[in-house]
């Protein structure tokens, strides 16, 4: 038998106490779809689990204009959930291409974003949305936009001893158009080799504070800044979409990998924004 | 070591398992139930597939302890005192297995999928079971027999 | 007339067992206090094992026997015997070593990190066409082609294709690269060998090839001491299936296959599985993983196909020349048979009066590959297909009529000289244009399979 420690912790708060009191050795666990598979590939080998699956992180809820999310929501609870599809809709359908039911079923929201992979759907959306992670320890809180989180492949602002406990969605402008698109390697169950959230609010036809994020052409899920910034006040036309994509893809820095070449993740991106897009303007 | 307590198929289990032993572990090794199969181990193939709490899992990836007072269903649990369970017929009538080493799998996945929406569309049947896996079949005589299952199962229109 | 079967939906005599989890592969069979094995595999490509220092892991708790190629009886198997059981001579990374028998895997993995292997790499060659070249790093001491007969491809000869070139209108040339492919079948390898008091054995398979593996495993294993040395039998037989004395030594357990379509016709795991069994007499059990399986087993190999066609410009083939090299990987296998068939077929179901087919078989410094599904023959029918799609482009003929014309009669010859007596591709190729909704014109509608017209 395997010497190691399960720990259960009751609530975000026991959590960060006993990530504090075993540091490196300890590792949280809650739906366990990245985790374990670590595990059972001897890639990794803590000596402390800490189970913070039954801990009171599981709930979706509104705050004045905020959507909040439980860091431990499994995805399938945000897919199903009537108030996420009411307020954030582009989160449900990001979701709906993501893993396979049963993955969903246990595979929590805050997992795939402190998992950090530079593909993680999540925060392709979460992006998109301008979302917010409320982070705590044992000394306290802090608020970091979804967009500050990640700082490379693996790697985020996350501390060893401590949880994501919240995702923040502010409420999204009246008449705000979005648009998702995903490719992988195949249509189900496919780590994404690109995909792009877009969120589009509308003042009056106009372009107000457009957000464009592309997940898995970059070290990290990224906003297309630049790109969104060309839009600020204008109308989507033919041109301008074009010229927007074109921004888009060239904010991306793509890799060659297992699954996919630079070349086309950059040509991809620029595919995907331009449809999305104009998928809006129609 | 830690006690674990489980009801697997109506059956109330204690097995002792470690602080990683997984369920697939549990079933497989300790309580000898070989219908989840070890196809990858990574949860991608969905050959562990089992029911936990009535909701569909990859029992690879599960952590044992996780499932701590659950109640798991196998395919095993799932026909009623010596009748079979309507999947299982209709898998077996319309050539829905052939190798078999997916079926446990994608039977429960089949519940799971018909437990929620009893009249699916072949579309959403096939989405449903999109995370298992198989090698043999191309797929189409399993989709057949889910089909199959949903009408035998199905009550009358619009209920 | 009334049939009992044909024709008749007959019930799968293992469906009941499927649907209800009731049917036993290898792993979920259960025998009391088996142990479990892992393997030592090779770090390098390719190189000379100078020492291997397994005390450390014996001395491991719970560790019950290792075994290194010093513990293998016959350590050459295969239809043509060249590859070890374990490795002194590596040929590809992940050849496998050493192995060892534990009370479960963690302890297993344990004793795998605890051997010490002290490895001299050698140079290797990884692409066929360089491992063709005669100063290439030699994979094995034969050199790196396979020997048919008397030449280093199989040759397959009909007419002269020069002069075939010479009558034809248009020559189309083409390459065809084909990726090796693997099964990925759902079932990992696995093996169970559960040793008796008797001195027989057990063995629980997922062979597809009951009786080839049998075969090799008694030479292997040597069961019955009255057997000849291995090097002189192997010398005198060439392969170890035909001997037939030591089968009742076993009793092989097989037919209950989580998939295969071809991975499974080589021995990956019960010879190693039945050693541990025999050293440590106990049960053992060998689980591949997922990653081991993808990485280590055999798969189809890749293919280069250069197809050079003469062609009149009334759309007929007068001439045909392929030269096709397969990746063999590091060792035989299946892989001459894979090419003899690839090549007796390469030519595809038409009818070519001047054919040259030479089929290579090349060994390079990686796993073997062996067969699946069409041995040999998927890569050459998907080679010649686009092929004839691209003779009528450059004929200005419609895909359909090209094959039409070409497409064997009843009594042409094959260059194989077999006569052809069942053909009936023409009227395959209507009943498909029927079912597509293609209309074909009324010339190709009443051509027959019987007689070229």
């Amino acid at each position: 038998m395997a010497e190691g420690q399960f720990l259960k912790a009751e609530s975000p708060q026991e959590a960060c106490a006993l990530l504090a009191r075993h540091g490196g050795k300890a590792r949280l666990l809650a739906g366990g779809t990245d985790l374990m598979v670590a595990l059972n590939l001897r890639q990794s080998s803590p000596e402390v689990l800490v189970y913070i699956g039954d801990s009171g992180l599981n709930y979706i809820k509104e705050e004045g204009d905020n959507l909040i999310i439980g860091a431990g929501t499994a995805l399938s609870e945000i897919l199903d959930s009537a108030l996420v599809k009411e307020k954030a809709p582009l989160l449900v359908e990001t979701i709906s291409h993501m893993a396979s039911v049963a993955i969903r079923n246990v595979g929590t929201i805050g997992g795939n974003l402190a998992n950090a992979s530079p593909a993680a759907d999540s925060a392709t959306a979460l992006l998109a949305l301008g979302a917010s992670l409320k982070i705590v320890s044992k000394g306290g809180e802090r608020t970091v936009p979804v967009g500050q989180f990640f700082t490379g492949p693996g790697k985020s602002v996350l501390g060893a001893d401590e949880i994501i406990q919240e995702i923040w969605i502010p409420a999204q402008a009246e008449g705000t158009k979005w648009g998702y698109r995903k490719i992988g390697k195949r249509k189900a169950q496919s780590l994404s080799i690109v995909s792009v959230a877009i969120c589009c609010p509308l003042n009056g036809g106009t372009c107000k504070g457009v957000r464009i994020a592309l997940g898995a052409v970059a070290p990290t899920p990224i906003l297309a800044v630049g790109a969104s910034a060309l839009l600020e006040g204008k109308t989507l036309n033919e041109s301008l979409i074009n010229e927007t994509a074109k921004a888009a893809a060239n904010a991306t820095s793509p890799v060659d990998d297992v699954r996919s070449s630079a070349w086309y993740r950059r040509r991809a991106s620029e595919a995907l924004v331009r449809q999305l897009l104009a998928n809006m303007s129609a | 070591m830690y006690p674990l307590e489980l009801t697997v198929n109506g059956r109330s289990c204690q097995v002792a398992v470690d602080f990683k032993t997984t369920l697939l572990e549990v079933l497989r090794d300790k309580l000898f139930i070989t219908s989840p199969k070890v196809g990858c181990n990574t949860g991608d193939c969905g050959t562990c597939s089992v029911l936990l709490n009535g909701k569909l899992v990859r029992s690879c990836i599960t952590n044992a302890l996780s499932a701590q007072g659950k109640e798991i269903i196998t395919v095993e649990g799932i026909a009623k005192a010596g009748e079979l369970h309507p999947l299982q017929e209709a898998f077996h009538e319309n050539y829905g297995a052939q190798c078999g080493f997916c079926t446990p799998g994608m039977i429960l996945a089949s519940k799971a999928l018909l437990d929620e929406n009893p009249k699916p569309t072949r579309e959403e049947a096939k989405e449903a079971l999109s995370g298992n896996l198989c090698r043999c079949t191309g797929y189409v005589k399993i989709l057949d027999s889910v089909m199959a299952a949903a009408e035998k199962m199905g009550g009358p229109q619009g209920s | 007339m009334e049939t009992k079967v044909v024709g008749q939906r007959v019930t799968r005599y293992d469906g009941m067992a499927h649907v209800t989890g009731e049917t036993h592969f290898v792993d979920d069979v259960i025998v009391p206090g088996t142990l479990k094995i892992k393997a030592l595999r090779s770090p390098v490509i390719k190189g000379k094992v100078r020492r291997l220092d397994t005390s450390a892991a014996e001395r491991i708790p719970g560790v019950a026997g290792v075994i290194t190629a010093a513990d293998v009886p016959c350590n050459a198997f295969g239809i043509i015997p060249d590859q070890p059981v374990l490795a002194e001579n590596i040929r590809y990374r992940g050849e496998p070593i050493a192995a060892v028998a534990a009370v479960d895997e963690d302890t297993a993995m344990e004793a795998i990190h605890a051997m010490k292997l002290d490895v001299e790499e050698e140079p290797y060659v990884l692409d066929p066409v360089e491992a063709m070249k005669t100063d290439a790093p030699q994979v094995r001491p034969e050199g790196n082609i396979f020997t048919f007969g008397e030449r280093n491809f199989r040759q397959i000869i009909l007419g002269d294709v020069e002069e075939g070139f010479g009558k034809a209108d248009f020559i189309v040339e083409n390459e065809y690269l084909h990726p090796s492919l693997e099964h990925a079948q759902l079932e990992p390898m696995a093996s169970l060998a559960v040793p008796h008091a008797t001195g027989k054995l057990t063995i629980y398979t997922v062979s597809q090839a009951l009786y080839f593996h049998l075969g090799m495993l008694c030479g292997i294993l040597q069961m019955d001491p009255e057997k000849v040395q291995c090097k002189q039998w192997a010398a005198r037989t060439g392969s170890s299936w035909r001997h037939n004395a030591g089968y009742s030594d076993i009793n092989y357990v097989g037919g209950t296959v989580g998939g295969g379509f071809g991975a499974k016709n080589d021995i990956h795991a019960d010879h190693i599985t039945a050693l541990l069994a025999l050293k440590t007499g106990q049960p053992c059990k060998w689980r591949w993983t997922r990653e081991e399986d993808l990485l280590y087993s055999t798969f189809r190999g890749a293919w280069r196909m250069n197809i050079k066609d003469g062609i009149t410009k009334d759309g007929r083939i007068v001439a045909r020349q392929i030269r096709s090299i397969r990746d063999a990987g590091a060792y035989s296998s299946l892989n001459p048979y894979v090419v003899d068939k690839h090549s007796y077929l390469a030519a595809g179901p038409y009818f070519i009066e001047n054919l040259y087919v030479q089929g290579y078989c090349v060994y390079t410094n990686k796993p073997p590959a062996s067969s699946m599904r069409g041995f040999g023959i998927t890569p050459a029918t998907f080679s010649t297909e686009v092929q004839m799609d691209r003779i009528a482009e450059k004929v200005g003929m419609d895909p359909w009529e090209i094959r039409f014309l070409n497409a064997y009669r009843k009594g042409e010859q094959m260059a194989t000289r077999r006569v052809l007596n069942s053909v009936a591709l023409v009227e395959v190729m209507q009943k498909l244009a029927e079912k597509a909704g293609v209309d074909l014109p009324e010339k190709l509608k009443s051509m027959t399979s019987m007689e070229r017209g």
